[in-house]
């Protein structure tokens, strides 16, 4: 039990470490370096914001326009982000592998904890900004809200393990994932919601678990919305297959990580 | 004190499986050094890793305890886009040292001046080398992993560096792998040879001198 302790204690301040540095590298270059990481999803919001009022909609399903496509933008870049910088992290850091306690699955864990703690900081200076512009501040339940983002994330980080696992093997993973992953751009739920579907098409539309992610969010946040269709048990079926596929890969192709 | 148990290690290469290390099985105790001589390609490196836990073994158990250092002489682990100082600090939080005296410490060991707080891209060889050394002198560890580190900078450094080693003697042990005799005997109670993924242990530096000039 005392070893145990102890190896956790070293991890977490491997996986801490690597955070701080991950932050360092990933920001630090330039002076902006946070401001490029708010500017994104800004720049999401305020497109298909304005896309909504020329058609002459001020909201969706009763949600109002920015929380509504902040709510959308920011699960899509904790899943599909996490996704994409997981899918690297082992590439990005292969140096460090040198150090004997830092594993594969420390790099992983660092960037998850960075992509989260990053875009919720982004979420809540939007969020933030907006009701201090609008003068007023409503969330249901913060509860529900964090649980979203934290399965969002969760349901990446997993997915990006089985892509970096893949790329080991396969080096063209890294190519293809781009353009196999766009459509879920399209499809998790940014500028629509799941109620807002008709009901056929909401059900193939449901396959997709970034959309369950970005309902729970919404769900969570505004008092007048309730996401019918959000299973969490089906994020989680995804995320524990996803990672289980991940975690057999990592063993399997550790040996093919050259170091040098 | 590290523990090899039936360790194998091979890798894949054009002609088919290399086996580098096979079956090996060794004891290095507490506060013995050992000095391991091999040809090159012998697998010095990769054994060096292997004890130290930077590579996996493909079968068989490595049993460490205390403090095992990563293979010292080896300049890697950094990220060029930081400093020196925050590339020091990295490396004490990983290891739970204390952060102010391994970036102090490491400082006043790798006289590099004002590039300390610099990029370590913009570093030479040598002083990415000078860096590597004196981090690795600043946290204590029990065994130190030692790559041919005698081949860092001027004589006047190379001394500091035994310097550091000898005042570490005490409480520590060093495992240093090279394919000169000279390099070994400097640091080591004991000797190794690897040869033909095995490793044969010697106390007597003659004995393993005229093996190894056999082989070579």
């Amino acid at each position: 039990m005392r070893e145990l302790v102890a190896g956790a204690m070293a991890q977490a301040r491997v996986v801490y470490a690597l955070s701080l540095r991950e932050t360092r590298t990933r920001f630090g270059q330039h002076k902006l370096g946070y401001v490029w990481a708010l500017l994104e999803p800004v720049f999401w919001v305020a497109t298909f914001g304005t896309m909504f009022l020329a058609i002459g909609r001020e909201n969706a399903a009763g949600m109002e326009l920015v929380p509504f496509l902040t709510t959308g933008v920011i699960p899509y870049n904790l899943a599909v982000g996490t996704a994409d910088r997981v899918s690297v992290a082992v590439d990005a850091n292969k140096s460090l592998l040198f150090y004997p306690h830092v594993q594969p699955l420390d790099l992983v864990f660092a960037r998850v904890a960075l992509e989260l703690a990053t875009y919720v900081i982004v979420m809540i200076v939007i969020l933030g900004a907006y009701s201090l512009w609008t003068g007023s501040f409503e969330i249901e339940s913060v509860l529900m809200t964090s649980f979203g983002l934290v399965l969002a994330t969760m349901f990446g980080g997993a997915l990006g393990t089985v892509l970096a696992g893949m790329s080991v093997l396969y080096p063209v993973v890294q190519r293809i994932k781009g353009p196999v992953m766009r459509p879920l751009f399209w499809l998790s739920g940014i500028f629509f919601a799941a109620n807002m579907l008709p009901s056929n098409v909401q059900e193939w539309f449901l396959y997709n678990p970034i959309l369950h992610c970005t309902e729970m969010v919404r769900d969570g946040y505004f008092a007048q919305y309730h996401a019918r269709g959000a299973s969490v048990g089906y994020v989680l079926v995804w995320t524990l297959a996803l990672a289980f596929v991940g975690l057999t890969m990592e063993r399997r192709v550790r040996s093919r990580i050259q170091l040098t | 004190m590290i523990e090899l148990r039936n360790v194998t290690k091979a890798y894949r290469t054009h002609a088919g499986m290399h086996v580098v290390l096979n079956r090996l099985n060794a004891t290095f105790p507490d506060k013995v050094s050992y000095g391991i001589l091999g040809l090159n390609g012998a697998g010095k490196s990769t054994l060096l890793r292997i004890l130290g836990g930077a590579e996996q073994p493909d079968e068989g158990r490595v049993l460490r305890s205390g403090r095992v250092s990563w293979p010292i002489g080896f300049a890697g682990g950094f990220n060029g886009s930081l400093s020196g100082e925050e590339n020091c600090r990295f490396a004490a939080r990983i290891y739970g040292a204390d952060l102010d005296h391994v970036v102090e410490f490491t400082r006043e060991f790798a006289e590099i001046g004002e590039y300390f707080r610099m990029p370590v891209r913009t570093y030479s060889s040598g002083m990415r080398a000078r860096l590597a050394f004196g981090l690795s002198m600043a946290i204590d560890f029990d065994t130190y992993l030692v790559d041919e580190v005698t081949a860092v900078g001027d004589s006047r450094f190379r001394k500091k560096c035994q310097e550091a080693f000898a005042s570490r003697r005490e409480r520590a042990a060093v495992i240093i792998v090279s394919h000169q005799i000279k390099t070994i005997e400097a640091y080591a109670d004991r000797y190794a040879l690897l040869r033909n993924g095995e490793l044969e242990i010697f106390d007597d530096l003659d004995e393993v001198s005229r093996l190894y000039e056999e082989a070579a």
